[in-house]
């Protein structure tokens, strides 16, 4: 044949959550397939460069459980394997959830957000990809499940710093309704570079009148993982809202961006951003 | 093991490892040639097929993970003699150079169009931006998805009526 | 004729008839050499030097041939060891490369093998157990480097320079110092890619009995590839066929027969007459074709205060990578298309075309008119300014004329670029809005360009031929060897073809590229082929419609002479009287009494002289094009992001023979000038592609396309066929420079360097601000 553009593999396609979750377990050398969008493309160049792929891909996509979006008075529940063009055409994405629209309609193109699905994004371990940023923002609860079978729970902020990395499979998010959040997303990408995020970050606030509470401030472009500004959050909670406010709390950034690939634009990019961020919300 | 794909309305049994991709099955084992490739990292666009209505691209399907999804490709738009609406506005607008990019954005317009029949200057950049055209800088694309839209929501009109 | 015939496609020159092969390619139909494929056909693979500069001390392909599945390897000593380039009558000191490199390997990707197995794994797996060993070498990168004394000599020239064109004109010296300012500037024209969709990929069949090749390829110039194989593999021409197949974009990238062509030839040699497909990875792509030359421009112009240019003297230092390839003509199009554009009388430009170890350079769309382009408009925008005189007033002082010979003796005919600037300023309100959208961190930029039709650089003629072949029941085909790769020649030309001979386009099929059975033809490039395949095709036309009448005349007893073919009918000139209709006429040349077979030949090669090389001199085209093309962008001061409001293009075509086509062409220009102004970045690291896959060398796509304005300008040529020149290349060339004077009449800053990124916007706004606290 012409074309063979990846190794050999053993495909399996478990219809059920404890199934796949003993399949990932028992297996060894074995790769998640949840959309592909990721998993395929570097199989694909790992070949080109004549390094040995993985013997066993798990495909979750026949397993309904996984997918879809489903809302309840107190929060939304967005599935793993529910597409992203799915979470954005969701007629559920109402108060605080409405963010997910704008972060969903901003990622790679159109094709691809017919494939690639929201577990995907969480767990494919680039340290910039669009959603840790906005799920810390919005105090999600993340949830896992092992081959023991018994499901775990673990917020946001923990999941992007360890559990990403568990040999557990992530099987739904659950995010708390806030009927009175102010959020402003960005993200950046530098045009002539690769398409994924340089950054993203998310600011959310409470807003009483003027004055800011339980602000989070979540950004995804550091060497390790996302993660949260404290001292900007703290200094945003004693903080009322007027036009000079986003200048103002470049002061108190404290995250840093520098990592070795950081150059001049990324940092000037990033201030730029929390400016703008805290400026439309003040707004 | 035999997987059976349903495509452009036919069934196809094959045997097939597992490692093989949608698009291999259809330009290596079944001589669809329509469906291209330019890039083999998702980029390019010029292997998108419609699978169940959505633009989705072959180059990073595994053919085996698509049983009982009804596969769309550029070989299944036309009826007989007809040409699809979509075909039909390319040729008239001038949107056709090179070819290359053809299908893939054929595929992606009429996933699209059947969806939404007029959409808005925003919504056609963004249905489209899977798809790298290198010849025709993009104008007489975005002629040629409204005018395949107009026809098609007379066609959707009439159905209705 | 049975097939219904279109009566709203008579007289077709200047309507815009559907493509003639459109129908296969919107049902996924047409055959690319992508889609080639034969049982028993083997993949062949290239094996590729991962050295910048090395000799190549040994190679044992004995574990690769042992190999199960392997069916033919090839390295240089299955070769004749003969060299291959493309300006081989100029300079022949720069055919420089053989198809598998001998004895050293000058850039990473430079092929010294291949391999033909029975799938993709097998070849390559062979390709690794091929063992070759290498003396690495010192390498060089950079030009600057490269040209000085002491740097590695990467071919047997001196200071890795393949060839210097001094162009010197009039007394530049004395000119300047007779200048009331001169302004001196230096500019980086960056390296780009082709890109084209359809990568380059061939099938080659060596029929082992009869001795003859067959190549199906993807190829803007089948008959130069011919040649190439045909001087390489020490064939006849008439035993090497070429057949081009419908085309997936060139740009440049494909005029030239390259390693992959002459490996699938051999290795199905080798291999015993089995057909062998080569298909370049997207990444070989980067690596392995061309690319456009990266180029350092210095200039310098003195001016009066009036504005009128004096002198412009100046240095290009043009990267050109291992091998020659178009190098010295890409060059001399980057220095010489000025006198276009501009009335000069004193010039000294010297050129340098620099080897360095890095992926071959060679022609692209524009031909170093592109680079050029960038620096002479962003030059000229800064002088008018530094003059206080608007830009366009600038332009409109110096333009060239028509009807006037410029000093290196180009012969400008018509000349349509004032109009061009004059309809381009109108629909753009150039003065309503230039200079006056400061607040709104808006400006608008012009940037204006000439083109010519075809240059004489193949041999000593670009002649092309054609031949329309009309059958029994008034059905027509067109041979030409013209290469359609989607910028619509193959229509063209058949409209061409059918308003010569009278009738309806409905009756044209055309058959191209295909060196066995078309006449010759240089092939797509230079903006050639309306203008010179078009003339053939008027003048094959013309003498299949002469048979006829002959035919007719004998029959009716009256004189060829008072007989012409008009919409269909043969009818009487003087008081047009309809003899009978086509059909019927091709009735009666088949008809027992005549059995004449209408064959019309048609050969056109244009009046005009090769450059002199030595001197800079010669009127290259036999028709000029022109075009002015204005930018209006909007600055985001926080993120340094550009977008491009509108852009509007005003091109002297002659004659539009397909007006949407034409459009097509200018909209796909100005795509691929933004690209290049803002996105394509081709980028070396120690001679490695950085950026060579399309996650990392961005293209254009329908999100961030601006609204684009096309305004055809006919000058009626009175050379061109119905008056058409040609076109495909102008819109590039000025694209960069409007928007660069647009992004500097929107918020003060000039960016010399391309790309123009978002961070170089940032750092020259901080500089600005840091200059006026200074100040």
């Amino acid at each position: 044949m012409v074309l063979m553009l990846l190794n050999t593999l053993t495909f399996h396609a478990p219809k059920t959550i404890p199934e796949a979750a003993r399949l990932f377990a028992d297996l060894k050398d074995v790769k998640i397939l949840a959309g592909g969008t990721f998993l395929l493309n570097s199989l694909k160049l790992l070949k080109t460069k004549g390094t040995k792929t993985a013997a066993h891909v798990l495909s979750l996509a026949g397993i309904q459980d996984l997918k879809g979006i489903t809302v309840d008075p107190k929060g939304l529940t967005i599935r793993s394997m529910t597409t992203i063009t799915d979470i954005f055409e969701s007629p559920h994405l109402k108060d605080n959830f409405q963010v997910l629209r704008t972060v969903c309609r901003n990622i790679s193109t159109t094709p691809i957000r017919n494939m690639a699905t929201f577990g995907g994004n969480l767990t494919c371990r680039y340290t910039w990809t669009e959603m840790p940023a906005v799920l810390i923002a919005l105090d999600a609860r993340m949830h896992f499940i092992g081959p023991d079978g018994i499901p775990q729970e673990t917020g946001a902020e923990d999941f992007f710093k360890n559990a990403a990395r568990t040999d557990k499979i992530f099987t739904h998010a659950y995010i708390p309704r806030d009927t009175g959040a102010s959020i402003a997303y960005r993200r950046v990408k530098k045009m002539s570079d690769v398409d994924v995020p340089l950054l993203s970050l998310c600011v959310k606030t409470n807003l009483k009148g003027k004055q800011w509470s339980n602000t989070r401030v979540s950004i995804n472009s550091t060497t390790v993982f996302a993660q949260r500004d404290i001292l900007l959050e703290e200094f945003l909670d004693r903080s009322q809202s007027h036009p000079k406010l986003g200048e103002e709390a470049l002061k108190h950034l404290t995250v840093s961006i520098y990592d070795t690939r950081s150059s001049e634009y990324k940092q000037h990019m990033f201030r730029v951003c929390i400016k703008t961020a805290i400026e439309e919300i003040s707004r | 093991m035999i997987v059976s794909l349903t495509i452009n309305g036919q069934k196809h049994d094959l045997d097939l490892k597992g490692h093989e991709t949608l698009l291999e099955v259809l330009r290596d084992r079944l001589s669809m040639t329509g469906t291209k490739t330019a890039c083999q990292e998702s980029e390019c666009g010029t292997c998108t097929v419609m699978i169940n209505g959505r633009a989705i691209l072959s180059c990073i399907t595994l053919a085996i993970n698509r049983q009982g999804d009804d596969i769309t490709t550029i070989e299944g738009l036309a009826k007989g003699d007809t040409l699809h609406p979509v075909q039909q506005a390319f040729l008239d607008c001038g949107a056709v150079q090179c070819g290359f990019c053809i299908p893939g954005l054929i595929m992606s317009t009429t996933a699209l169009l059947e969806k939404n029949p007029r959409p808005s200057q925003e919504e056609i950049e963004y249905a489209l931006d899977g798809n790298i055209c290198r010849c025709a800088g993009y104008p007489k694309i975005f002629d040629a998805v409204r005018a395949a839209g107009k026809v098609m929501s007379k066609v959707h009109e009439n159905k209705n009526q | 004729m049975k097939t219904k015939i279109n009566k709203e496609y008579i007289d077709p020159v200047g309507k815009s008839v559907p493509r003639i092969d459109g129908r296969g390619i919107v049902t996924g139909q047409t055959k690319y050499a992508f889609d080639v494929a034969f049982p028993n056909m083997l993949v062949g693979k290239m094996l590729r030097s991962p050295h910048a500069h090395a000799r190549i001390i040994s190679i044992d392909t004995s574990k690769a041939e042992a190999l199960p599945g392997v069916k033919a390897i090839i390295t240089a000593r299955d070769t004749s060891l003969i060299k291959f380039g493309s300006n081989e009558y100029f300079f022949p000191h720069t055919v420089d490369q053989m198809a598998l490199e001998s004895d050293k390997v000058r850039y990473i990707g430079d092929e010294i093998g291949a391999v033909a197995a029975v799938d993709e794994e097998t070849a390559d797996e062979a390709l690794k157990l091929i063992d070759v060993k290498y003396e690495v070498l010192p390498a060089v990168f950079d030009i600057e480097e490269a040209i000085k004394p002491g740097a590695p000599q990467i071919h047997e020239s001196m200071n890795n320079i393949a060839v210097i064109l001094p162009v010197n004109f009039g007394n530049p010296e004395r000119a300047m110092k007779e200048s009331d300012y001169v302004r001196e500037d230096r500019f980086w024209c960056s390296a780009a890619h082709h890109a084209a969709l359809e990568p380059h990929v061939c099938v080659g069949q060596w029929e082992t009995f009869s001795n003859k090749i067959t190549l199906w390829s993807s190829s803007q110039a089948p008959f130069k590839c011919r040649e190439a194989l045909a001087k390489t593999l020490k064939m006849d021409l008439n035993d090497v066929r070429v057949i081009k197949m419908a085309v997936g974009g060139g740009f440049g990238g494909k005029l030239e027969m390259l390693p992959m062509d002459f490996a699938a030839c051999l290795l199905s040699k080798k291999a015993n007459g089995l057909p062998v497909k080569i298909s370049y990875s997207r990444e070989e792509e980067f690596i392995a074709s061309r690319r456009k030359h990266g180029m350092i421009y210095k200039i310098k112009t003195g001016v009066k205060k009036d504005g009128t240019i004096m002198a412009i003297t100046g240095e290009v230092l043009a990267d050109g990578g291992a091998y020659c390839s178009y190098g010295p003509t890409v060059l001399a199009a980057a220095i010489m298309r000025i006198f276009m554009v501009y009335k000069i009388q004193h010039f000294r430009m010297s050129g340098y075309r620099v080897y360095t170890n890095t992926p071959i350079s060679g022609a692209m769309r524009g031909f170093g008119g592109v680079q050029s382009g960038f620096a002479i408009e962003s030059h000229m925008d800064m002088i008018a300014k530094d003059l206080g005189m608007d830009a366009v007033e600038f332009r409109l002082k110096n333009i060239t004329t028509p009807n006037m010979v410029t000093v290196n003796k180009m012969v400008l005919t018509t000349n349509g670029l004032r109009e061009c600037i004059e309809k381009a300023c109108a629909a753009a309100q150039w003065t309503e809005k230039r200079g006056k959208q400061k607040k709104l961190c808006r400006g608008m930029g012009i940037g204006i360009a000439a083109d010519v039709m075809g240059s004489k650089m193949y041999k000593s003629h670009e002649s092309a031929g054609s031949i329309v072949k009309v059958e029994e029941d008034g059905s027509v085909y067109l041979f030409t060897g013209a290469a359609d790769t989607g910028q619509g020649s193959n229509t063209a030309l058949s409209q061409i073809a059918a308003q010569e001979l009278g009738v309806s386009y409905s009756r044209i099929k055309c058959k191209a590229g295909d060196t066995e059975i078309t006449p010759f033809d240089t092939g797509s490039f230079a903006s050639r082929v309306t203008f010179i395949s078009g003339n053939a095709t008027v003048l094959a036309a013309r003498d299949a419609k002469k048979q006829i009448l002959d035919i007719v005349a004998k029959d009716r007893d009256l004189s060829p002479d008072d007989l012409d073919i008009k919409a269909e009918k043969v009818i009487v000139k003087k008081d047009n009287s309809v003899l009978m209709n086509f059909d019927k006429a091709l009735e009666l040349c088949s008809s027992f009494n005549y059995g004449k077979q209408i064959i019309g030949r048609g050969s056109y090669n244009p009046k005009t002289t090769p450059i002199d090389f030595r001197t800079g001199e010669g009127n290259v085209s036999g028709s000029y094009g022109f075009e002015a093309q204005i930018a209006e962008v909007e600055v985001n001061k926080d993120t340094g992001q550009v977008k491009i409001l509108a852009m509007w293009d005003a091109h002297d075509i002659g004659k539009a023979i397909n007006p949407q086509s034409v459009e097509a062409q200018i909209e796909g220009s100005l795509a691929m000038g933004i690209g290049y102004t803002f996105y394509e970045d081709l980028r070396f690291k120690n001679g490695r592609v950085a950026n060579g896959n399309f996650a990392n060398y961005r293209l254009p796509r329908s999100i961030g396309t601006p609204p684009m304005h096309t305004i055809l300008v006919e000058t009626n040529d009175p050379e061109g066929p119905f008056g058409a020149k040609g076109m495909g290349e102008a819109s590039l060339l000025p694209t960069s420079a409007a928007i660069a004077n647009a992004i500097e009449d929107a918020i003060g800053v000039r960016i010399k360097d391309l790309p123009i990124t978002p961070d170089k916007i940032i750092k020259a706004l901080k500089e600005k601000e840091t200059q006026k606290i200074l100040s």
